[in-house]
């Protein structure tokens, strides 16, 4: 089992989280808990980069989904980037393909001022 | 001569001499004057005593010790008389006897009247004197004094009372221990039994007999004192038509369990009102999104739902929808299974209004259509347990068994699971039905059987 790890990188058009290692009922609380602490503004978008993600059940997904509840309570929308083949099934297989906007990666920063990062590449 | 010739070898040795004379007569002086003193002033009391003892000698340590003149003791008490009571009865009950037989006794404990009415512990030793003839004459006593060893002893007690009540309050405290450990126990035991209790109101007790249809369940508790959020239900709905379903709360616990049992009544309601499948998703779904949606804390479900009708040829119509659920396994009387695919369907619960995808099939006599939760397909396998079980293996599982009966396939994947062990790390629930074969015993492929 790989531990979580999940490192921050704030951009101008909305935090990026990247997510690596496991999403299973011991480690999505540690997800759910830094989404639950960042800062969100209206208009932002937040992006979770799912490149590195080895493994995601049921609680990885209620994880993502409490980080769309609360990007939305903001006022902010929310992306997964570059999201792996065995977890876009599961995403198929529950629907959520329609719920997420999902990009192909997490993309470069775009710099200051690049207020446009989230609604760009949507899938 | 040789004396005076020894004078006269000169002064200075007869110096010498001198010395060694002088202190021989310091060394006897010492032997002759003491022999009295030393009976007097010993540290020990002496005692000489007639045979019936009357005090017949006595020397000063013991006077001292007990505050009477010679004249107050010497023939006119006896040794007993100078003792305390309870020695005195002693002595007159076990020592004078004893002594008399064995004619010596030793170290016996025993305490003196001293002046002022104190107590003095004291060690007696006595040995009878007797004539050249063996006739007894006196008893000859020595008494120590034995404060300091009573207060040793005394000393020795109090740490052997110490020890002895740390040790009791060491068993005090382990038994206290042992106490709330049966005390954890019992409360542990209880919140399994009302656990259990919980978990068994989010599924029916049996299903229910259905005509022409067999159906067998089946609930793996992956944690005992995780409640599980799985569930399923088999009941009937309008005339000859009945309704089940299958699904899989998020998450565990209490608050799940909640959650299940809010899904299990409002689906059942729902068929009641209108048994359309998509219909009763949708219900759930508005249901559960204006309870849970925007805490902070989603709360969804995953759900296949669907109707039983009479079907052509003692078969049965199945008309189902799904809510993000693994899609049903069917495995067909010819030999063959395949999933009834609903592609699309959303997770219940996460959204105002969500696309429900029903599906429809037929079960002929010796088709069972599988209703399985991802305890199953996400249990992990492999060595490392990195891999998932997965939909794929679970399809081959199911060509390998098919044509099998509900209760066969249920029974087969019991054992499937059990082999999976700690693998499974999710409940698992399992709901199969099937329309019994006509004659199991030569049953044969139809036409467009197996591929």
């Amino acid at each position: 089992m790989s531990p979580l790890k999940i490192t921050r990188q704030d951009r101008a058009a909305g935090p990026v989280l990247h997510v690596t290692g496991e999403l299973d009922y011991d480690q999505a609380a540690a997800l759910r808990e830094e989404t639950e602490r960042l800062p969100l503004r209206p208009g932002q978008c937040l992006v979770i980069d799912l490149a590195g993600l080895e493994f995601c059940d049921s609680t990885g997904i209620t994880a993502l989904l409490a980080a769309r509840q609360h990007a939305q309570a903001a006022g902010a929308e929310v992306a997964l980037a570059a999201v792996p083949a065995n977890t876009l099934r599961i995403l198929t297989l529950v629907g959520l393909h329609q719920v997420f906007t999902l990009l192909p990666d997490a993309g470069a920063d775009t710099g200051a001022g690049g207020g446009t990062g989230g609604d760009a590449g949507t899938a | 001569m040789m004396c005076r010739t020894g004078q006269d070898q000169g002064p200075e040795p007869s110096g010498k001499e001198n010395e060694p004379a002088a202190t021989d007569a310091e060394f006897s002086a010492l032997l002759e004057d003491s022999a009295e003193e030393l009976y007097e002033s010993a540290p020990c009391g002496y005692l000489s005593t007639l045979m019936d003892g009357t005090v017949a000698k006595i020397n000063n340590t013991l006077l001292d010790w007990i505050g009477l003149e010679r004249e107050a003791v010497v023939g006119r008490k006896r040794f007993a008389d100078l003792l305390s009571v309870g020695g005195k009865l002693y002595h007159e009950t076990h020592f004078a006897p004893l002594l008399r037989m064995q004619g010596e006794l030793r170290g016996i404990a025993l305490e003196l009247r001293t002046r002022g009415g104190g107590r003095l512990p004291v060690l007696v030793s006595s040995a009878v004197k007797q004539s050249s003839e063996g006739e007894p004459l006196l008893i000859r006593t020595t008494v120590f004094d034995a404060s300091d060893r009573r207060a040793y002893e005394a000393e020795l007690l109090r740490r052997q009372q110490e020890a002895e009540k740390a040790r009791a309050e060491a068993e005090a405290a382990r038994a206290e221990a042992e106490t709330a450990r049966l005390q954890a126990e019992a409360d542990r035991a209880r919140l399994a039994d009302a656990f259990t209790v919980l978990q068994k109101s989010l599924l029916p007790d049996a299903l229910p007999a259905v005509p022409g249809l067999e159906a067998a369940a089946y609930y793996h508790t992956a944690s005992p004192d995780r409640l599980g959020g799985d569930f399923y239900d088999l009941f009937p709905v309008a005339g000859d038509r009945w309704a089940f379903f299958l699904g899989d709360v998020s998450g565990k616990g209490p608050q799940a369990a909640a959650v299940t049992s809010l899904t299990r009544y409002t689906l059942r309601a729902a068929a009641l009102h209108d048994p359309e499948p998509a219909t009763a998703l949708r219900t759930l779904n508005t249901v559960l999104h204006e309870r849970y949606a925007g805490g902070g804390d989603p709360r969804y479900c995953t759900a296949i739902f669907g109707v039983l009708g009479p079907g052509p040829e003692g078969g049965i119509t199945v008309r189902l929808a799904s809510g993000g659920h693994t899609p049903a396994l069917i495995l067909r009387s010819g030999g063959r299974a395949e999933y009834l695919p609903t592609p699309g369907g959303l997770l219940v619960g996460i959204l105002p209004t969500a696309p429900f995808v029903t599906a429809e099939t037929v079960l002929a006599p010796g088709d069972t259509m599988l209703l399985y939760t991802d305890g199953l397909t996400e249990a992990r396998t492999g060595d490392a347990r990195d891999s998932l079980y997965g939909e794929d293996a679970l399809l081959d599982f199911a060509a390998e068994h098919a044509p099998s009966s509900p209760h066969t396939t249920v029974a087969a994947l019991t054992t499937l699971l059990e082999g999976l062990g700690d693998g499974v790390n999710d409940d698992t629930a399992l709901l199969a039905l099937g329309v019994p074969a006509d004659d199991p015993a030569h049953r044969t492929p139809p036409p467009d059987g197996a591929p």
